[in-house]
């Protein structure tokens, strides 16, 4: 039997993703690699993302990252590839299917989403930077001309 | 009764000399001497593959981040899969 291999894909998806759209592209990834006697390790949904560029005139988007083994010597990545570009081309815009160093740690670091940035009010923002004026809240409004 | 002739050393060359002392030390590959730090370059890891772009938006040469080749190339490779996905720009704002 043929060495298992460990790849990883990562999806960007629209930023208007549905629950049943996740679900669909879940379930429908898990049966192509299943097809191919494969299975799937994780499938994690990493946050909405501020992009570097637009894409598909798109500003944000979804970012999903799935790890799955399937043997050498398959046709499993183009399968995908065309499921991902065919099948789902409303829902992801971009994919990268790649395979995993069996020496490196499955451990990763990625950058922090747009949900898990801390929120700053106006009004905190104001006080800490020493703004005064339109934001600042209270009577020490100087700037202000009365006529 | 022979002259004693001193030498004048311009304050270019001063210059040059004082440098040389100072820059002795040699170029390490920051990933040479740590092996674990091989493992943060990676395409998803976009924040760390920020600290070799400039401003623009441009790959950092090995000559100012100071990179082997060899680790630079895998820097270089994994920055521009990760502009593919949209975590780093081709080009940065226009001024």
């Amino acid at each position: 039997m043929a060495a298992l291999r460990q790849y990883e894909a990562l999806l960007l998806t629209v930023p208007e993703i549905t629950g049943d759209e996740i679900k669909h592209l879940e379930t429908s990834l898990d049966k192509t690699i299943k097809t191919h006697t494969g299975s799937t390790i994780s499938f994690e949904r990493w946050g909405k993302y501020k992009l570097a560029y637009d894409i598909n005139k798109n500003d944000y988007g979804v970012f999903f990252l799935t790890r799955f083994e399937a043997p050498e010597g398959n046709n499993i990545i183009n399968d995908i590839k065309t499921l991902l570009k065919v099948k789902l081309h409303t829902v992801v815009m971009r994919d990268m299917i790649s395979l995993l160093n069996p020496k490196h740690p499955l451990t990763y670091q990625r950058p922090r989403s747009l949900e898990e940035a801390p929120t700053r009010e106006t009004e905190n923002f104001s006080r800490d930077n020493k703004m005064s004026g339109f934001f600042a809240s209270g009577d020490d409004k100087d700037g202000m001309d009365e006529e | 009764m022979t002259k004693k002739i001193k030498l004048k050393i311009s304050a270019r060359l001063v210059k040059k000399r004082s440098r040389r002392g100072t820059n002795n030390r040699p170029k390490m590959c920051r990933f040479c001497s740590d092996k674990e730090q091989i493992y943060g370059i990676d395409y998803k890891n976009s924040t760390f593959l920020k600290g070799f772009l400039t401003e623009r938006g441009k790959i950092l040469p090995s000559r100012i981040s100071g990179v082997c080749a060899r680790h630079q190339r895998t820097i270089s490779q994994e920055i521009r899969k990760s502009r593919v996905m949209a975590l780093l720009p081709y080009s940065g704002p226009a001024f």
